[in-house]
């Protein structure tokens, strides 16, 4: 741990100069420089946090930035969404050195921010209303009637006088001369704001001395606003309402922010196949039944919220939201329909709109746009082509159109022969001379600048956030509207002038609060995600367990019973789908590559669903989903086990890259088992975790004494160690038998003794337990089928007479123990399917009725 | 004429279907030559709840859910309806195309600011250049814009083949256009986008057709089915609607459910199920004089 300095201790460690980090820091000419003025010294309000870091010098400062990437790599806050394992592997380029801003410079930004929202929101109520702006003339209609995000089925939909745009976000540039452009506005969902949030964590934790010293406006007041403007968004104006945040779901690029936004909110995260509207009530389907929803953060595209209306495919979407919003039973933030502001052809039109609709100029201009959808701005736009950014003047999300990249790419001909083509469908914006900022590499480097900065309303408080998302790029390229590849981020610091207020997200003190122990309200789909790791997780662990034990046979001196050993082992893997079926049949192997080099590749075959590597993968995937319901331990577990598993960089994986690999993910298996026992709470999303890890522990079992048992190999002996060895129980049985191995110990051991959590046994004392917790009708007088289906299975095992099935084993007649783990085999499925059937079945993907095309 | 509608619609799935919503353009609109009567919608199994409004183009919309599980739907919906003809446009009377164009671009009138949304792309009609060229040949400069669309309804009809089995209702209009067939709901979509590309305004109208054709005249080809055709707006002389299928103009044998950009707007029956499987459907559509019926 860093030791804090006080202010007055600092003494320079380094003979550097007042303005020392920055010494060697060389702007382009012709930008603005964020921290240097013309005249090449440090601007005034950054000289402060300059002093500061020359305080605890360059050294501590590089070694404070090590420590805070690996934060960020620990906590895998990646931009990159789960469609696939690739997705993920981008890192998130947070920079050391936080933009800093001045709070009277950033109360300018602010009006003009709140100008804008208040703008940008009476126009939306407009066109989504009376459209008088149309009607006399003051919008060409083209502008209404060419834009495809202009989404009919959402006209009318609220009382016109309800505030549509809750949250809005702007991009802004600085120009040469200092003053702040818009780039553009953002008012569908603005996304960013988690990782705003991130920053600030990073940042503020790395420098927590120089973050209260320069007395940096806190984050926080704006997330109190965003959550009474969404509580006061309730039908009812209940004192706690159920709000859930509304995703696009892990295949999308937001994902992560959705995900750690709901959780740093405290609502639930959603995708549309969690919500339900029942006579136009808009429910959350959960374990317990549907539970009414309050208010929705809405994060997924208006085009894709309701199907019915508006026929999307996608799959996302309540089919019914609209009626629900339009009879006033539910709140949604943004309003349905609110990204048609958002494109460049309105940007045209901003300067008028605000002198018409708040007789006001703007504080900000917005950078210079022209719509190719009226003759004046074609013909300039046709006459300066190769000066002006050229781009489709709507923005369609989630639709294919021309994209910016592939206009620029156009000859000039082409180009205009585009444009004229269709006119109403493009526009043009001036290039824009973006500042500068140093960004921390060896040395500090100038890159580009552009800044998100955000704000939230009730429609009567305009709150911005004293912070912003700040984006780099070493190029000054126009930037993409989302977040991309290749750029950085940092963390924006408005230095207050005097001192600042603590705020947090705490409940205010007083606040009478009803004690709940949560209970039913889980998300079936949630459910079903835990009961999936909870299974993977341990499939993983009973494979990483054979491997290990194959590995150390394979490699190094051979041990005398290996020949006995390895061929039971393969069988093992084999029917685990780890390596080629014919590695496990004696005559088959010859004709295979050896073994021993095979199976350090084949583990890591993603080509192969039931490979390690693909259970891993599996493993992060689903973890990555409920991350936002487990803790931050458990997903660095998590984050742990899939890091380490990877085939070596360089040469090839050997079999004691193996052995070693295997040793450390079954002490992370053990970490998460530990950490989910002492850690979590006993909710529903616990017990289902709990019955996807007993019931898969109890197929493994069964699959290997199967297949170390059955046919009883000819020598015992060394079989018996291999089985508790994998079974996790050979310290019990030499405390219990020492070197004595009979079959029935070893057969009591790992199926019926209910005292050993490797034992069979013990995986059903525990499948009944959960079962038994699942919320369910107390008043029915019967045993649901899973409560049944769990008791047989245990009562079979209890009923079973070890001693007299080992004897007869031993002597050749295998009839009963393969009767007994047929019937298991059969009836594990069995409960697993009751369970989904009764519980998760509403998760249950929707989609369309085909159309009957008319004749 | 006076006409009592009765068109079912069945749907059976595979698989139980514990949830479905649904959103009908099935009610007549009302209109100066069109009144409707006795609108009834008839659903099995019961729905939990039946609500009907306007929809963006103000057409007649219902709403309703199944909460039940159910392996099967069926819609029904009758009504009658009394057409009367419209005013009779003659079309070398009508107004120059190009001034119909100019129109729509400039008068800020209620009507024609209102007609003037049916001159622009949606997602279903996507104008392309062969189309306008296609078109050309039927509005040579100062022709009377109703004779120009009588024109090019006629060669549709002539240069297109009906084929019910050659699309489905997503065949976009370029394929239609190159493969040359398609059933009503295509050519209608491939007339207004011809069009659009010249500037006009034209919307795709969804309704029935009289089953039994009055004595002596051929029976219309989509008179089983819920049928769709388009109409123009011709300036002064209003909106005229046209039936590319038959080449004939809307007349009282046409019966009015609701009108907008293309099929999607004023599709007659749209759902959401959960589960299912496969499904299949039947449709039935009987318009015939109420005499009949009783």
């Amino acid at each position: 741990m860093v030791q804090l300095q006080e202010p007055n201790d600092i003494v320079p460690t380094s003979p550097l100069s007042v303005n020392g980090l920055i010494q060697n820091y060389a702007p382009p000419a012709g930008a603005y420089d964020e921290f240097i003025a013309a005249n090449g010294t440090p601007r005034t309000h950054t000289r402060g946090f300059l002093d500061s870091i020359n305080g605890i010098g360059r050294e501590e400062f590089a070694r404070r930035w090590q420590q805070a990437q690996r934060t960020v790599q620990a906590n895998d806050f990646a931009f990159g969404g789960y469609a696939t394992p690739e997705d993920k592997l981008r890192p998130w380029e947070l920079d050391a050195i936080p933009l800093m801003i001045s709070a009277a410079e950033w109360d300018k930004v602010s009006a003009a921010l709140t100008q804008r929202a208040r703008l940008l929101n009476l126009v939306l109520q407009d066109l989504y209303g009376e459209q008088t702006l149309v009607k006399q003339g003051l919008l060409p209609p083209e502008l209404l009637y060419a834009h495809p995000g202009f989404l009919r089925p959402y006209h009318g939909q609220l009382n016109p006088s309800r505030h549509m745009l809750h949250f809005y976000a702007a991009d802004l540039a600085r120009s040469p001369n200092g003053e702040w452009w818009i780039l553009a506005d953002r008012t569908e969902a603005p996304s960013g704001l988690g990782y705003a949030l991130e920053n600030r964590i990073v940042v503020s934790r790395m420098l927590p001395d120089i973050f209260h010293r320069c007395q940096v406006e806190r984050l926080a007041p704006f997330f109190i606003a965003a959550q009474e403007t969404l509580h006061g968004l309730a039908p009812q104006h209940t004192e706690n309402p159920r709000v859930v945040l509304l995703s696009h779901g892990p295949t999308s690029l937001n994902y992560f922010e959705d995900s750690y936004l709901a959780r740093y909110l405290e609502y639930t995260l959603v995708e549309g196949g969690d919500l339900a509207v029942r006579n136009d009530q808009v429910m959350l389907k959960t374990l317990g039944g549907l539970l009414p929803v309050d208010v929705i953060l809405r994060r997924q595209n208006s085009s894709d919220c309701d199907p019915l209306e508006l026929g999307s495919k996608s799959g996302l979407g309540i089919a019914g939201l609209r009626q629900s919003t339009r009879n006033g039973a539910v709140g949604v933030a943004n309003a349905l329909g609110s990204g048609l502001v958002e494109s460049v052809a309105f940007m045209a039109f901003m300067p008028r709109l605000c002198q018409l609709l708040l007789g006001e100029k703007l504080l900000i201009p917005g950078v210079a746009s022209w719509w190719c959808g009226q003759p004046d701005g074609l013909a300039h736009v046709l006459k300066n082509l190769d000066n002006l950014i050229i781009q489709p003047a709507f923005r369609n999300r989630g639709k294919d159109g021309p994209t910016r990249e592939a206009l620029a790419q156009m000859s000039s001909t082409e180009l205009a022969n585009t444009i004229k083509a269709n006119p109403v469908q493009f526009a043009a914006q001036e290039k824009v001379a973006r500042s500068t900022v140093p960004i921390w590499r060896r040395d500090l480097n100038p890159a580009y600048l552009a800044l998100r900065s955000y704000l939230v309303t009730d429609g009567e408080k305009y709150t911005v956030m004293q912070g912003a998302l700040a984006r780099t790029s070493s190029a000054l390229d126009p930037l993409e509207l989302s977040v991309r590849k290749g750029e950085g981020s940092k963390d924006v610091w408005i230095l207050a002038d005097g001192p600042v207020d603590q705020v947090t997200l705490l409940e205010e003190p007083g606040r009478a609060i009803t004690l709940r122990r949560s209970g039913a309200e889980l998300p079936s789909r949630t459910a079903d995600n835990f009961f999936w790791l909870g299974r993977q997780m341990e499939r993983a662990e009973a494979t990483a367990r054979l491997l290990r034990s194959a590995a150390s046979r394979l490699s190094g001196e051979t041990r005398s019973t290996s020949d006995v050993e390895v061929p039971v082992l393969l069988r093992c893997l084999a029917d685990q789908g780890q390596i080629e079926p014919g590695y496990a049949i004696n005559k088959m192997r010859g004709q295979l590559p050896a073994i021993e080099y095979d199976l350090p590749t084949a583990v890591f075959d993603s080509s192969q669903p039931s490979c390690l590597r693909s259970i891993l993968d599996e493993v992060y995937r689903l973890g990555a989903i409920v991350r936002d319901r487990i803790s931050l331990d458990t997903w660095r577990i998590i984050h742990g086990i899939d890091e380490d598993f990877r085939p070596a960089e360089h040469g090839t994986t050997t079999l004691s890259d193996l052995l070693a690999m295997t040793d450390e993910l079954i002490a992370k298996f053990s970490a998460f088992s530990g950490v989910i026992m002492e850690s979590m709470t006993r909710t529903q999303a616990f017990h289902f975790l709990e019955l996807g890890r007993r019931l898969e522990r109890s197929l493994q079992i069964i699959s290997l004494v199967k297949n170390c048992f059955i046919p009883m190999p000819e020598f015992p002996g060394p079989i018996f160690g291999t089985v508790l060895e994998v079974a996790d129980s050979l310290m019990t049985y030499r405390a219990r038998y020492l070197a004595n191995r009979q079959l029935a110990a070893v057969l009591d051991l790992v199926l019926t003794d209910e005292t050993n959590p490797r034992a069979l046994a013990f995986q059903f004392v525990q499948l009944v337990e959960h079962v038994e917790q699942l919320p369910r009708d107390q008043t029915s007088p019967d045993y649901a089928a899973e409560q049944r289906l769990a008791m047989s299975l245990l009562h079979s095992v209890r009923l079973m007479d070890i001693q007299a099935i080992a004897e007869v084993h031993a002597l050749g007649d295998h009839e009963p123990l393969e009767r007994l783990t047929a019937e298991w085999e059969s009836q594990l499925p069995k409960l697993a399917e009751a369970i989904s059937h009764r519980y998760l079945v509403h998760a249950a993907p929707s989609h369309q009725l085909a159309d009957i095309s008319p004749q | 004429m006076n006409y009592h509608i009765t068109h079912t619609t069945k749907y059976m799935y595979s698989e139980a279907v514990p949830v479905c919503h649904n959103l009908v353009h099935l009610a007549p609109r009302t209109l100066p030559n069109q009144v409707p009567d006795k609108f009834r919608l008839l659903i099995h199994p019961e729905p939990y709840s039946v609500s009907y409004g306007k929809d963006y183009f103000g057409n007649d919309v219902s709403y309703f859910s199944i909460y039940q599980t159910h392996r099967g739907l069926t819609v029904t919906a009758t009504s009658d309806v009394a057409v009367s003809a419209a005013p009779e446009v003659v079309p070398d009377d009508t107004a120059p195309w190009e001034q119909v164009a100019a129109q729509l671009k400039t008068d800020r009138a209620v009507e024609v600011l209102d007609a003037y949304q049916y001159v622009f792309d949606s997602s279903s009609i996507q104008r392309f250049p062969e189309l306008a060229e296609y078109v050309k040949p039927s509005f040579p400069a100062g022709r009377p814009i109703l004779a120009g669309v009588i024109d090019l309804t006629a060669r549709i009809y002539n240069d297109f083949t009906y084929d019910p089995r050659a699309t489905t209702v997503h065949t976009p209009i370029r394929e239609v256009f190159e493969q040359r067939h398609g059933v009503c709901q295509d050519f209608a979509h491939l007339q207004i986008g011809c069009l659009r590309s010249i500037g006009l305004a034209a919307r795709y109208v969804s309704g029935y057709l009289r089953t039994e054709p009055p004595p002596g005249k051929p029976r219309l080809v989509g008179s089983d089915a819920s049928h769709a055709w388009l109409a123009v707006y011709c300036g002064e002389a209003g909106w005229v609607g046209i039936d590319p299928t038959n080449n004939v103009l809307a007349s009282t044998d046409h019966i009015t459910i609701g009108w907008g950009r293309e099929y999607n707007d004023v599709c007659p029956i749209q759902g959401i199920i959960i589960g299912g499987g496969e499904h299949r459907m039947s449709v039935e559509v009987d318009v015939v004089p109420p005499e009949v019926t009783s």
